[in-house]
């Protein structure tokens, strides 16, 4: 996050009501303290939400904390097994991954230091630490970033064991809401629109940034942004190319990059590579983490933003493409939908047929794209950027044990 | 003899011509301002009658001055008397005349200043200017007389005024803008006012640097003369009238709640329908229009679009689409209208459709969280500019949760209207209008603007 960045800076966008009532909501909060807990502090959604959330919460004077638990590349590569199985993909998964998941964790809670009066956990890797809630009570808040409406039961069942002892649980769409005792509250994530990722860029950058990756300024170009994942489908995503580009000159960008806690992502990008051979339209970009300033002069130049994932948490990237008015074709899994209503902030599909349809219709209005567009972009700014994930936020820990429906500040 | 000689010789001549230039300045004063005075019975000129009241004894003084020179000059003195007479003469004349330059100053910028309604520091500040002003021209004559240098005293006081201009240099435009304002009577303390930033509220008070607004949030913000000068100002004039109760502005910020329950088909659509408490039916009629402000909304809610988009039933959606959530009392008669509506469908369906795997209806509850704001309207005027600058939610909480969610009956801005501020007819426009068929900005706007009619 800029250093300079200051909440104030957002009152152009979402305005000075709205600001006010951050405002509001935080002088309540003064004397708690939230500490958030994560498996990493690069890479990935949730570290980069974080990033940008624990600053912009400590300067309207909540006391916010971050931590991120430690552990080795084996329990990394058991989360990410844990990870894919609550996708609803088939993983081996042992007992003894299980165990070595107990263990990790044992050592966490011995290490990690709990002082706060909210534990904030985010996602199953941190999932178990708690235990510890028998010894130091206080409130915990578990807040799951991905897609767990069709989880693997067995791996669900094991963390569900963990998740029932928290206060509340924090998901990001109501498909992933699940049988428990427990509260369960909807917030989807956010994007930062003052971020490098997201903030205007002048064409000179986006112009520079395309020479950069010898991508043709005058070509329409149709884009996916994810990390090379089997459940981002993007082998599903050149053949739907490949079905348009026999009508419509076009080129297409995969552009991606890894996380410290996906082992997984360089035999994918291996993979795409292969599949997309020689052809001279298809560009694979490995892309590598903090290069925000890329990612966005490629949205920003994109003709159409593709997230034809088969599993999806609530992919942000679809959110930065709404943000930047750019039209959206996208699977309707996950949260997806939360951000793109078919025909109305995007195009939804359900299959590669299905998406080189909707691709098809933009490319040939040009007109009915940038309406989508239009409308996506005021669809963010209204419920997918970063204040109001704040805000959610704040009225979850101020309202952990008000069971009333009207609840008076 | 020779004393007699020499008296008539010497002093004879002088004391005659002074006697006869006290007697002529006695004929002349009283024929001059006899005159002014008459005039002055003419014109009613306050300005008038204080110069006039103020020069009235110097003036025969001053031609006594002028008589004792006169005298002094046809005596037998030696030309170096005569002089130095004729120095010390003029020298009393200089300070009596700035003497009664500064008094007649005093008054006629206390007359005129006062009259303008500027504040009494403004008007201390400038009748020192004045005085200074003047002791400095009279120190600057006399020198010249008695033949002293001047240069140093002259280059001192140009010094003196540079910096002092340099020190003021941002309080004389302040102090003229100042002026400006209140001679102008283009704004005065008790008027509602608006600035071209969007600033709004009362003027407490006009100093001579800055005014003083309190705005609608309570906060006193103080402004600069000179920006009010430059800026485009709306004077609403005076306080409309005032309120028996104020309306305190409160802002709702809502939490949705999963409950965990959904339902694939119309039946446990139904079912689970009848178990949900309030919150629940109350998010899935109006989060259309809370969450779709960009867009025109339609007067739906989640239940017509499920059934639509996911089981596929159109006639049953438009029925459930046409119920006008704004004619219920109440979120249960509510609930009973959407429960009868699709068992009456059901009734007449024999082979129930099922949602396809993801597209299951899910309940979610409405969690509202009402803080109060720091907004407080005590007149129409007041509450006209809190209404544009409040956020939606404190709109949605005022007219749409204020009446079903909170059975109030209306919306809170009707019931204030008419209660605190007798303005029934007002109130009465503001309940007929059916919030479900406009976006939210639409609805502030039209609230705004009968308002603004009303003042």
């Amino acid at each position: 996050m800029n250093p300079k960045t200051n909440v104030k800076d957002y009152e152009p966008i979402v305005g000075k009501s709205y600001i006010e009532e951050l405002r509001m909501l935080a002088s309540r909060l003064s004397g708690k303290t939230i500490l958030n807990i994560n498996s990493t502090f690069v890479g990935g959604g949730v570290a980069e939400i974080l990033s940008r959330l624990v600053p912009l919460l400590n300067q309207l004077g909540v006391d916010v904390r971050w931590q991120v638990i430690p552990g080795e590349a084996q329990f990394f590569k058991v989360t990410k097994k844990f990870h894919n199985a609550l996708h609803g993909k088939e993983e081996p998964i042992s007992n003894d991954d299980f165990s070595l998941f107990l263990e990790t964790t044992e050592k966490n809670l011995n290490q990690i230091d709990f002082s706060g009066d909210i534990l904030f956990i985010h996602d199953p890797q941190p999932v178990a630490l708690i235990a510890k809630k028998n010894d130091i009570g206080k409130e915990w808040v578990w807040r799951c970033h991905i897609d767990i409406s069709q989880p693997d039961s067995k791996v669900w069942e094991f963390l569900k064991q963990f998740v029932v002892n928290y206060d509340a649980g924090v998901f990001s769409s109501p498909n992933f809401a699940q049988e428990l005792p427990i509260r369960q509250f909807f917030a989807p994530p956010s994007i930062d629109p003052l971020s490098e990722k997201n903030k205007e860029l002048p064409p000179e950058a986006v112009e520079t940034v395309l020479a950069k990756y010898g991508l043709n300024p005058d070509k329409p170009l149709i884009l996916q942004v994810s990390r090379f994942d089997r459940l981002k489908d993007p082998l599903g995503v050149i053949k739907a190319f490949e079905l348009v580009r026999k009508n419509f000159a076009c080129q297409l960008v995969l552009a991606g990059g890894t996380a410290s806690d996906d082992p997984e992502s360089e035999e994918v990008l291996t993979e795409v590579k292969e599949r997309a051979g020689t052809n001279p339209d298809i560009h694979i970009l490995d892309i590598l983490p903090g290069s925000d300033i890329d990612i966005n002069a490629l949205q920003m130049a994109a003709t159409i933003i593709m997230q034809k994932s088969l599993r999806e948490g609530f992919a942000l990237t679809i959110t930065e493409a709404l943000w930047k008015a750019k039209p959206v074709v996208a699977s309707a899994v996950g949260g997806i939908p939360l951000q793109v209503k078919d025909k109305l902030t995007g195009l939804l599909c359900h299959s590669i047929e299905g998406a080189a349809y909707a691709l098809r219709q933009i490319l040939a209005n040009p007109d009915y794209g940038r309406w989508l567009g239009r409308n996506g972009k005021e669809h963010v700014r209204q419920h997918f950027l970063i204040t109001r994930e704040i805000r959610d936020y704040m009225l979850i820990f101020l309202t952990l044990e008000r069971k009333e429906d009207i609840i008076y500040l | 003899m020779d004393v007699i000689d020499w008296l008539r010789a010497n002093i004879a001549v002088p004391v005659l011509v002074f006697l006869g230039v006290f007697f002529v300045s006695l004929w002349l004063r009283r024929l001059i301002y006899n005159a002014l005075e008459r005039w002055l019975k003419e014109r009613n000129t306050e300005i008038g009658r204080i110069v006039v009241s103020a020069t009235r004894g110097p003036f025969l003084h001053w031609l006594l001055i002028l008589g004792a020179y006169i005298a002094i000059q046809v005596s037998v003195l030696t030309p170096r008397w005569k002089s130095d007479s004729g120095i010390i003469l003029a020298s009393i004349f200089i300070a009596y005349l700035g003497w009664i330059l500064i008094r007649l100053g005093r008054d006629l910028v206390q007359l005129y200043l006062n009259k303008a309604k500027v504040p009494q520091r403004a008007i201390t500040v400038t009748t020192n200017i004045i005085q200074v002003a003047i002791i400095v021209i009279g120190i600057l004559i006399l020198l010249e007389l008695w033949r002293a240098p001047t240069t140093p005293i002259l280059i001192a006081a140009i010094a003196v005024i540079v910096i002092a201009i340099l020190a003021l240099r941002d309080i004389f435009p302040s102090l003229v803008s100042g002026l400006q304002l209140t001679q102008q009577k283009q704004i005065k303390a008790g008027d509602c006012i608006r600035l071209e930033s969007g600033e709004e509220g009362r003027v407490e008070e006009i100093t001579w640097r800055n005014t003083q607004i309190k705005t609608l949030d309570g906060s006193i913000i103080i402004i600069p003369n000179t920006r009010l000068m430059q800026t485009t100002i709306i004077n609403y004039g005076k306080q409309p009238k005032v309120a028996k109760e104020p309306f305190q502005f409160s802002t709702r910020l809502h939490l949705k709640e999963l409950t965990g329950l959904n339902a694939r088909n119309l039946s446990q659509l139904v079912s689970r329908l009848n178990e949900v408490p309030d919150a629940v039916v109350y998010y899935h009629t109006h989060s259309f229009v809370e969450e779709y402000q960009f867009l025109t909304p339609e007067p739906t809610n989640d239940f017509a679009l499920w059934v639509q988009d996911a089981l596929g039933y159109d006639i049953l959606a438009e029925r459930l689409a046409s119920i006008d959530t704004f004619e219920f009392p109440t979120i249960g008669t509510l609930r009973q209208m959407v429960v009868g509506v699709i068992r009456d469908f059901l009734a007449q369906t024999s082979n129930e459709r099922e949602a396809p795997l993801g597209n299951e209806f899910h309940f979610i509850k409405s969690i509202s969280v009402v803080l109060p704001t720091p907004y407080v309207a005590h007149d129409l005027r007041e509450f006209v500019g809190i209404l544009r600058r409040i956020s939606i939610g404190s709109l949605f909480f005022h007219i749409f949760e204020a009446k079903l969610r909170l059975q109030r009956g209306t919306n809170d801005f009707s019931l204030w209207l008419e209660d605190c501020l007798g303005e029934q007819e007002l109130a009465e426009q503001i309940t007929r209008l059916d919030p479900y068929n406009y976006t939210m900005e639409n609805l502030r706007e039209i609230i705004i603007s009968l308002c603004e009619k009303r003042l």
